[in-house]
């Protein structure tokens, strides 16, 4: 079961972060189509949140079709993001690893993150000239 | 209403039947003790007598218990009592502790709430005060039959109803001085000081006036054999009496205490001075001369019951009084 | 859950409060919604205490009046049933044993749900055998809100529950507290001087400074109609569009605090957005501002050109 965590400092609203928080899940294949959402009062009681904000996040992954509200039994998922073997184990590790090295050279968060855009970016761009 | 009633007032309940048990375990060892020597002096056979053996014989019990007879008017404090820990706290304690608010936002009102509250110390004020005040007229029954007094101040107050009204007076006192002061202890204060004024007030001031006095003239005895000038009216039995005035024909004599020297004054001669005592015949001589005789101004035995019956409704109606002011001010005033 | 915008849990109408000489209350007319967490916030002394205890007929008003679930609440049994007050200090009968406490909300009220109320006490790990005079600052806390909660009410008024707890006590009071918003329709209203912890469970706000009504509104709006503008230094002039509700500035910087009543056009400014505490502190600092719902806001202020 997904556990959402709020970040109070974001500059993103709290119902977006669920919204985020549950889309993520479903890209990496933590949530899969049959999964039942925690309902409401799980999602408050572990983080303290207006109950509102949980119904609003639910109701904007049901309108981008990605879960379904059945009354009376829980909100449950419909599909799935992204393509299949969207979880690679191998590739995580791997990248879990390159994390390690990355901030033992003494990058922080901001760097690693400027790093891999500029990496992914430039990556790209060769792929388009290739 | 009635559990939270119980549950709050239960500690005070209990010390008031441990202390009740206490008092009756005291009665009850001493009045083995006083009934066999009652009975072994020969006390028994002298009611109504008046006779010097029984004289000496009632003496002789009352030296022989003259401790327990300090014990008697502790028993007047039993109403003050329950006004200090029963009335006092009842709503001061309730303020103190901020709990007002949440007993009053529960699914009652504070007509509901207070009405039970008092109503309980009440009911237990009621049965144990009547238990206690039948036990210390058992328990007292010797000396009753000794001296028949029941109508003095002191005594009339722990014999028949008034103890109950009295401890329903002090409740509804300590009650409304919670109420108004909502400090338990200033009430406590409050309490006693107005319990003991208000006590004090009517039985010496107002007792006196129920019912209409009687008044009765009776001779001066004089006594021989050196023994002075015997006061006692006659034939009025064991009244409460209000006071006594010495009157010659002329009018009051004065300071009744002083009558020798009133007789100096206007008997030439019949006081020779001292040692010598005055000669009895000369003395009957001078009063009759005189026409001294004693007033006295008493209510009758017969009424004590009429008497219990007044004080008790004044009390009770000063208790009901009190309780509704409090009532008034916890629904209206308190926030 | 869609609520009627016509229900109001709570409404008072020009109502005041005296002590003596001096107003607690003044002037107070808002409206809580139904169904809503509302935070109602301002510094001590404000008349936060009294508005609440107004609210479940502890005081009575000096004048006009307070309607709660319908009826002016004081002396009304049925109104008190069904709603749960925690007062300030979480008041518990000390000598009580917590299965006491449960025992005294059963045949007080006339709804009650034991099981509710069990099991909140069970899951904070709290012995009902324990007297509550000797419970921890935040099991106090549960235990009155397990009070409040069983008696399945329309709606729970909670005088600065935070105030004496703990981080951790405070955040899993708030969860709890949220569990039982979650569960029924049920409105809160909760006063704090602090407004942190307001911003992630309330969806309306009142703000009450020197006893009168400064802010009212829902959440989401008041924050998408305020920012923060950072600019040149202005000096007197009124920036097109917008109400200033406080305003820094240093040699070169003006910083504003805004009420948009139109969106900023003007690129001198940028605007950021604002957190729910930066707003309320504005506003305190400006008590001559205020929002309220109406057909209009007032007349627009100058811009204070500080020193």
């Amino acid at each position: 079961m997904i556990a959402y965590r709020l970040d109070t400092r974001s500059g993103l609203a709290p119902y977006l972060q669920i919204v985020q928080q549950t889309r993520d899940a479903l890209r990496l294949g933590l949530l899969r189509p049959g999964d039942r959402l925690p309902t409401v009062k799980e999602v408050v009681g572990s983080i303290a949140i207006n109950p509102n904000t949980v119904l609003k996040a639910y109701r904007e992954l049901e309108h981008e079709g990605l879960v379904e509200g059945r009354p009376g039994v829980g909100t449950f998922v419909l599909r799935s993001l992204g393509g299949p073997n969207t979880d690679h184990p191998r590739l995580r590790r791997r990248l879990e690893r390159w994390l390690m090295e990355a901030r033992d050279a003494g990058l922080d968060d901001e760097s690693i993150s400027a790093l891999f855009s500029a990496t992914l970016r430039g990556s790209l761009q060769q792929e388009d000239i290739a | 209403m009635i559990w939270l009633a119980w549950r709050q007032h239960r500690q005070q309940a209990l010390a008031g039947a441990i202390a009740l048990g206490l008092v009756a375990s005291f009665l009850l060892a001493t009045h083995v003790g006083m009934s066999n020597f009652f009975h072994s002096l020969g006390l028994s056979s002298c009611a109504g007598s008046s006779s010097p053996t029984c004289g000496q014989l009632a003496d002789q019990f009352d030296r022989r218990y003259q401790g327990l007879q300090f014990v008697i008017p502790l028993f007047l404090l039993v109403p003050l009592l329950i006004g200090l820990f029963w009335g006092a706290p009842l709503v001061a304690r309730e303020l103190e502790l901020g709990t007002e608010r949440l007993v009053w936002t529960q699914g009652i009102t504070r007509r509901r709430w207070f009405a039970t509250k008092v109503l309980l110390p009440t009911v237990t004020a009621v049965a144990g005060v009547a238990a206690f005040a039948a036990l210390v007229s058992w328990w007292s029954g010797f000396f009753i039959q000794i001296h028949e007094d029941r109508f003095t101040p002191g005594i009339f107050d722990i014999r028949g109803v008034v103890p109950i009204a009295y401890a329903l007076f002090a409740l509804a006192l300590g009650v409304l001085m919670g109420t108004l002061m909502r400090r338990t202890l200033p009430a406590m204060a409050a309490t006693l000081g107005g319990f003991i004024a208000v006590r004090t007030l009517v039985t010496l001031y107002v007792r006196a006036h129920y019912l209409p006095a009687r008044t009765v003239s009776d001779p001066i005895l004089a006594l021989g054999g050196g023994k002075g000038i015997g006061l006692g009216p006659q034939g009025i039995g064991n009244a409460w009496i209000l006071h006594q005035v010495i009157q010659s024909r002329a009018g009051t004599v004065g300071n009744p205490n002083d009558l020798f020297g009133f007789f100096a004054a206007h008997c030439p001669g019949v006081i020779p001075p001292p040692p010598t005592p005055p000669s009895p015949g000369r003395l009957t001589a001078c009063v009759q001369q005189l026409g001294i005789h004693t007033v006295t101004t008493y209510q009758p035995d017969s009424r004590f019951w009429a008497f219990q019956g007044i004080e008790s409704a004044i009390y009770l109606a000063l208790a009901t009084l009190l309780v509704l002011v409090a009532a008034w001010v916890v629904r209206r005033k308190l926030a | 859950m869609t609520t009627d915008l016509k229900t109001a849990a709570i409404e008072t109408s020009a109502l005041s409060k005296r002590y003596g000489h001096t107003w607690a209350l003044r002037d107070c007319s808002l409206s809580v919604p139904a169904g809503k967490v509302v935070a109602l916030v301002g510094p001590n002394g404000a008349g936060k205490t009294t508005l609440l205890h107004l609210a479940v007929g502890l005081l009575e008003p000096t004048s006009g009046e307070v309607r709660t679930l319908g009826s002016p609440p004081r002396e009304r049994a049925d109104v008190l049933g069904r709603v749960g007050f925690v007062g300030q200090d979480v008041p518990l009968y000390p000598g009580f044993r917590v299965r006491e406490m449960l025992e005294m909300g059963r045949r007080l009220n006339p709804r009650w749900d034991a099981e509710v109320a069990l099991d909140r006490i069970r899951r904070h790990d709290i012995d009902l055998r324990q007297r509550a005079g000797t419970l921890s600052g935040g099991q106090r806390s549960q235990v009155a809100l397990a009070l409040a909660v069983a008696k399945r009410p329309e709606l729970l008024v909670l005088d600065e529950p935070l105030a004496s707890l703990d981080p951790l006590a405070r955040r899993e009071f708030l969860a709890s507290l949220m569990e039982a918003a979650a569960e029924s329709e049920v409105t809160v209203l909760l006063s704090s001087h602090l407004v942190t912890d307001m911003e992630r469970v309330c969806d309306y706000l009142i703000v009450l400074s020197a006893s009168r009504v400064q802010v009212l509104g829902d959440v989401d709006q008041l924050l998408a109609t305020h920012r923060t503008l950072i600019g040149p230094r202005t000096d007197g002039d009124e920036v097109a569009g917008v109400t200033v509700i406080s305003a820094e500035h240093t040699e070169r910087q003006s910083t504003l605090l805004v009420r948009m009543d139109r969106p900023v056009l003007d690129p001198r400014w940028t605007a950021r957005d604002v957190s729910l505490e930066d707003l309320v502190l504005a506003y305190l600092a400006h008590p001559t501002s205020s929002t309220l719902p109406g057909p209009t806001a007032g007349p627009r202020r100058r811009m204070e050109v500080g020193a």
